[in-house]
C-alpha cells in the first residue's frame, strides 16, 4: 500500500499540492481527476521521487527509494522512452534493469497494438508513441502503475482498445493510478476517483458508492467542482443579446 | 566500436558524431603540440655557426630550457579535456531531447549509478585520454630534446624544471 501523509509541494512559493493525505491499496484502478494545474502531475512526480516535497510517502511502510522504486512504473504524455531506440532495444533495456519485466506481456501488447519492433521510436506516430509508453509501464513488472494523461493525442478507438486491454491484462495485485480529463470514458474502468483542485483533495469517491447512490461519476464531479451548467447559456445570451 | 561504447552513453545517443569530434580534437591538439618541434629545431640551429659549408657549435651556445621551448603547445589537450565537461552536460541534457523526457526513466531505475555512468564515463575517459596523450607527447618531446641536443649546451635539471612548472 502506498501512503501519502501531509504531502505539500510548492513551486517558487506557489502552492502545487497542499497537505495531501491518501492511501493507495493494491489491486485498484484509480482515476485522478482535476483541472489543468490541479496538481495531478506533481502528485505523480512526488510519488516517483522525481521532485522534492514536504510530507511523507511510503510504500508498504518504507520510504520509496532505489530499493523499491521498481515497484512503481510511469507512463506520461511527455513520454519517457528513448526516441532513438527501437522497441526491441527498449525491451532489452527494461529486461536488464527491471528484474520483473514481463516479456510475455510486452510481446502480447506489441502484437495487439501492431507496433513495429525494429523501428526507432522517433518514427512512431503520436498515438503509437503513447501506446508504447503505456506498454512499457504495464510490462515493467510494477505493482503500482502511474499514468499521467497517457492518451493525449490518441483517437477514441485507440483509447477504447486501451481500456479493454487494461482491464484484461491487469493482475489482481496491480494498481493503476490514472490521471486524465476523459472522465466519462474511464468511468467504467475505475473503482475509485480522487479529485484534486488547486493542490487539495476535494473528493475521494468509490464507484461502488456512487452506483449505490444512483449518481454518475460525472454528475458527482460537477457537483463537487460547483459546475454551473447555465454558465454557457448566460454567456452566449450576453454575447448575442438574445434571451 | 560505437556499439560496445554505447552502453556507456545515454541510450540512443549519436556516439559516432561525438567520437569523430573527439578524434578531430585529439588530432588538432597533437598537431598544435608538434609546433614544439619547429621551435626546437630553430633553437637547435641557433647553437651552430656556419662557415661556408660546415656548421660549428658556438662555444658559448646554451640551449633554452625544454619547458621554455614547450611553452603552451600541449594546451590543446587541456582545452579538449575541458570540453569533456561540456560532453558530460550534453549527455545529461540529451535525456530531454527528441520530444521525450527519458530522464524520468533514468531517474527511477533501481540502479542509482546508471544515469551517472552513462553521463560521465565517456567524458571522464576522454579527459584521461587527453592527459595520457599530453603526457606521452611530453615524454617523447623530452627524450628528443635530451638526445638530439648537444650535451654541452644543456643546462642541468631539465626534468625538475618541467615538474616545477606542472606542479
Amino acid at each position: 500500500m502506498i501512503e501519502l501523509n501531509h504531502l505539500t509541494k510548492r513551486y517558487a512559493g506557489k502552492r502545487a499540492l497542499e497537505d495531501v493525505s491518501l492511501t493507495l491499496p493494491q489491486g485498484q484502478i484509480i482515476g485522478l481527476f482535476g483541472e489543468n494545474g490541479a496538481g495531478k502531475t506533481t502528485l505523480m512526480k512526488c510519488l516517483l521521487g522525481l521532485i522534492p516535497y514536504q510530507g511523507t510517502i511510503t510504500l508498504d511502510g518504507a520510504p520509496i527509494d532505489r530499493r523499491n522504486i521498481e515497484r512503481l512504473s510511469f507512463a506520461t504524455c511527455e513520454h519517457s522512452f528513448f526516441p532513438n531506440l527501437s522497441a526491441q532495444s527498449h525491451r532489452e533495456f527494461y529486461a536488464a534493469h527491471f528484474p520483473r519485466f514481463s516479456d510475455k506481456r510486452f510481446t502480447g501488447l506489441m502484437d495487439f497494438f501492431e507496433l513495429p519492433l525494429h523501428k526507432p521510436l522517433r518514427a512512431f506516430s503520436t498515438g503509437q508513441k503513447n501506446q508504447f509508453e503505456v506498454i512499457l509501464a504495464l510490462c515493467q513488472g510494477a505493482d503500482y502503475i502511474l499514468m499521467d494523461e497517457p492518451f493525449a493525442g490518441n483517437d477514441v478507438f485507440n483509447r477504447e482498445d486501451f481500456y479493454k486491454v487494461l482491464l484484461g491484462v491487469l493482475e489482481p495485485n496491480e494498481t493503476v493510478l490514472l490521471s486524465t480529463h476523459l472522465i466519462e470514458e474511464v468511468a467504467g474502468c475505475i473503482s475509485r476517483a480522487i479529485l484534486l483542485r488547486k493542490g487539495e483533495i476535494v473528493g475521494d469517491l468509490s464507484t461502488e458508492t456512487l452506483e449505490e447512490s444512483g449518481q454518475s461519476l460525472m454528475d458527482c464531479i460537477k457537483e463537487i467542482y460547483h459546475y454551473r451548467a447555465d454558465r454557457v447559456g448566460k454567456a452566449l445570451g450576453e454575447l448575442t443579446g438574445e434571451e | 566500436m560505437t556499439h560496445k561504447l554505447s552502453r556507456w552513453a545515454p541510450p540512443g545517443f549519436p556516439l559516432r558524431t561525438e567520437l569523430q569530434f573527439f578524434g578531430s580534437g585529439m588530432f588538432l591538439a597533437a598537431l598544435y603540440s608538434a609546433l614544439f618541434l619547429h621551435r626546437y629545431f630553430i633553437a637547435r640551429n641557433d647553437l651552430y655557426e656556419t662557415f661556408g659549408t660546415s656548421r660549428v657549435l658556438r662555444p658559448d651556445a646554451v640551449m633554452p630550457d625544454f619547458i621554455v621551448l614547450l611553452g603552451g603547445f600541449l594546451l590543446g589537450f587541456a582545452v579538449l579535456a575541458l570540453c569533456m565537461a561540456g560532453f558530460a552536460l550534453y549527455h545529461y541534457l540529451y535525456h530531454w531531447q527528441g520530444g521525450s523526457k527519458s530522464i524520468y526513466l533514468m531517474r527511477r531505475l533501481p540502479d542509482r549509478w546508471e544515469l551517472h555512468r552513462r553521463c560521465l564515463t565517456l567524458p571522464l575517459a576522454g579527459a584521461v585520454l587527453c592527459g595520457l596523450a599530453a603526457l606521452l607527447l611530453l615524454c617523447l618531446y623530452f627524450i628528443l630534446y635530451m638526445t638530439a641536443t648537444p650535451a654541452v649546451c644543456l643546462t642541468p635539471g631539465q626534468w625538475q624544471k618541467v615538474w616545477s612548472v606542472i606542479l
